[in-house]
């Protein structure tokens, strides 16, 4: 059964992505609803059926649930027309997180494409809200193009800190006269500003294509499999490991996942 | 599960007359028909014939329908109710149940139960009685005795039937729930001879081996590249009948469907991996996007995939999906060739 929410603010990030902030009609849901960084959500547009996002918001500010989503199909687009005050459905959290105790004392480096930035976007509020945790924060995000760049306003708010590095980018020819960030693809910007791997942890997620040049990068700076978290997307429906449409050989993304390292994504069947 | 058998013995009259009871008590009583397991009305329908190939499908339905609603919804302006579905868990007897067919709900207790527990499926089949009858016939297509089990089976069976003459049967009471099922029929059993129904039991002929389920599991490992795939995917049709007649198959879908412009319901309904569209993503980005890999995942969900995460075989060895497949497909075939 999923949990009733009201969609409480709707912010437009970008032409085709969309963030609701919700609030859990249920007082008692609202305060046992629990989640870690990289946990997904089913959320239901009643009459069109579910879709899966992760939940983009931190669990360190419970206030209000956040999620993202780029509109494309059935489901996406009927959320799409939803107004402020409009009831959704939420059914979760479900599957694994990003471990981000075993990473106290650990320099992180985020790297995001486009949608990508959601998830990570729920691990860089919650590191920033522990932030004496961890060591040196990094972010690197681009999009292709400077009206793609969703969260503005909380990249804003990440760049007017001391204690983060920040750098944006968007695909060359996707720059406006006034960008000031930087033009170029992600695995290009990352080499040129070479971050050290000396103790890091990377944080990945994009479009497959961006992991795919990203990856062998991050080898070259001396980053080993094992210490590049990334998330796998596969389509779900059940998010319980009973529909079976989820799988990658004996894993299921759903329940095993949805956070894998690139060591762990290494060994699956390549059939994702 | 400690529980001791009992061997008793049934006249046929009076199996009869105890499904007549069953029916009149209200209860469904299943028993395989010509195409598929029919709910037995009267009597006189019933055949116990230990000699029929398996039904085109299997009982899995009644535990697990191929549509079912899992919650009702109302929409009024921006306000949602949700209203919960009430899951009439009636008993349900099936007479005459195939070896093949009675370890099924066994095997998919597994699945319905890790983590999150299906209250749908599990509510229904507490109220099932299963009364499995030894299997005394097979075809090209059966090979139960690759994946464990037998023509005399009586794995996931409450109460099993052995046929002695023409108008006795030998009465296995194998469970509890069995056991409590027979109880107020007691007037019909007598005692029964172990020995004499064993005897039945193994001069049964029972389909030849066709390949070692184990030795299969581990070249499944080492092969999921392999031109094997594609030669299959070349012939397959997608249609996925073969996991609709599967009584182990349980992959779904779960859509919404309005009735009027404010309610609606959401439904949980049969879908199979062998579709195109099953796993492809809205970005138009498919995983299994041609039919050689979708075949692969079925042959390694049941052979490898499910026996690694549960420790049983998804496959009962009923050879419906070869019987039905419309382009010859036979899987005790492809798996038997699942070697160097
Ligand atoms: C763990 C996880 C996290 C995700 N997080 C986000 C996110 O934060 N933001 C975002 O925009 N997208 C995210 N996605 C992808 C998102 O689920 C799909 O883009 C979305 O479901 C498409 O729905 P649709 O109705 O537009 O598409 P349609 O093609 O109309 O989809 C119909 C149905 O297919 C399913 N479906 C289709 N594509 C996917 C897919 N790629 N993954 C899962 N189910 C799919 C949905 O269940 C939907 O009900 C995530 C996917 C996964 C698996
Ligand atoms: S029934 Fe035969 S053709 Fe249809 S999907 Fe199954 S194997 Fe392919
Ligand atoms: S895979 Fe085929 S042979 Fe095996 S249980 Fe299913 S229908 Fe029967
Ligand atoms: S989403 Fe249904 S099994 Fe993973």
């Amino acid at each position: 059964m999923p949990h009733l929410a009201e969609i409480r603010e709707i912010i437009d990030e970008s032409p085709d992505t969309r963030t609701f902030r919700l609030m859990f009609k249920d007082a008692g849901t609202a305060e046992s609803f629990d989640f870690k960084a990289g946990q997904f959500a089913e959320y239901s547009a009643f009459g069109d059926g579910e879709s899966t996002f992760c939940i983009a918001s931190s669990p360190t500010r419970k206030d209000l649930i956040e999620c993202s989503f780029k509109v494309y199909g059935k489901v996406t687009q009927s959320l799409q027309r939803l107004n402020v005050g409009d009831t959704i459905g939420i059914r979760g959290p479900y599957g694994n997180w990003f471990p981000l105790d075993e990473l106290k004392g650990k320099n992180l480096l985020f790297i995001a494409g486009g949608i990508g930035l959601a998830p990570v976007r729920c691990v860089i509020e919650n590191v920033l809200d522990k932030r004496e945790d961890y060591k040196n924060v990094s972010i690197v995000y681009g999009a292709r193009s400077v009206s793609d760049l969703i969260y503005k306003q909380e990249i804003r708010e990440w760049k007017s800190r001391t204690d983060v590095s920040v750098i944006v980018t968007v695909d060359p020819g996707g720059e406006t006269p006034g960008w000031d960030g930087e033009v170029g693809f992600v695995p290009a910007v990352i080499e040129k500003s070479a971050p050290t791997s000396e103790n890091t942890a990377v944080i990945l997620c994009g479009p497959p294509v961006m992991i795919k040049f990203t990856m062998p990068v991050l080898t070259n700076l001396g980053f080993k499999d094992e210490d590049v978290y990334t998330t796998l997307e596969n389509r779900m429906k059940c998010g319980l490991g009973k529909c079976g449409r989820c799988n990658i050989g004996n894993v299921y993304v759903c329940k095993d996942g949805p956070v894998f390292t690139y060591a762990q994504i290494k060994k699956l069947p390549q059939e994702f | 599960m400690s529980f001791k058998m009992e061997e008793k013995i049934i006249s046929k009259d009076d199996l009869l007359k105890l499904c007549g009871d069953v029916i009149a008590k209200g209860h469904t009583l299943l028993a395989p028909g010509i195409a598929e397991y029919e709910q037995v009305k009267d009597v006189s329908q019933i055949r116990l014939d230990s000699s029929a190939l398996p039904t085109k499908t299997s009982y899995k339905s009644y535990v697990f329908p191929k549509a079912e609603p899992i919650l009702y919804y109302k929409r009024s302006k921006s306000d949602v109710q949700l209203i919960d579905v009430d899951v009439n868990g009636k008993k349900i007897v099936v007479l005459g149940a195939k070896p093949c067919d009675t370890n099924s709900i066994n095997i998919l207790k597994h699945l319905f139960n890790w983590d999150y527990e299906d209250e749908f499926f599990n509510l229904r089949q507490k109220h099932f009685v299963i009364i499995g009858l030894m299997c005394s016939s097979f075809d090209e297509y059966c090979f139960c005795t690759s994946v464990g089990s037998s023509p005399v089976s009586e794995e996931g069976s409450d109460l099993f039937l052995i046929p002695i003459n023409e108008d006795k049967f030998a009465l296995r009471i194998i469970t509890e729930k069995g056991k409590e099922f027979i109880e107020p029929y007691s007037e019909f059993l007598k005692d029964g001879d172990e020995a004499k129904s064993n005897a039945v039991l193994e001069s049964i002929k029972k389909p030849e081996v066709a390949f070692d389920s184990k030795q299969v599991h581990e070249w499944l490992g080492d092969n999921f590249e392999n031109p094997k795939w594609e030669g299959i995917g070349n012939v397959c049709l997608s249609c996925a009948q073969c996991a609709f007649v599967c009584p182990v198959c349980h992959c779904f879908d779960l859509v919404d469907e309005d009735y009027s412009y404010s309610e609606g319901r959401r439904m949980k309904n049969w879908d199979g991996c062998q579709f195109g569209h099953f796993t492809l993503h809205a970005s138009g980005h498919n995983p299994r996007d041609i039919q050689s890999k979708r075949y692969r995942q079925r042959v390694n969900h049941k052979f490898r995939y499910y026996v690694d995460k549960f420790g049983e075989i998804l496959c009962t060895g009923c050879g419906r999906c070869s019987r039905g497949c419309p382009v010859s497909i036979d899987i005790k075939e492809i798996v038997s060739n699942c070697k160097d």
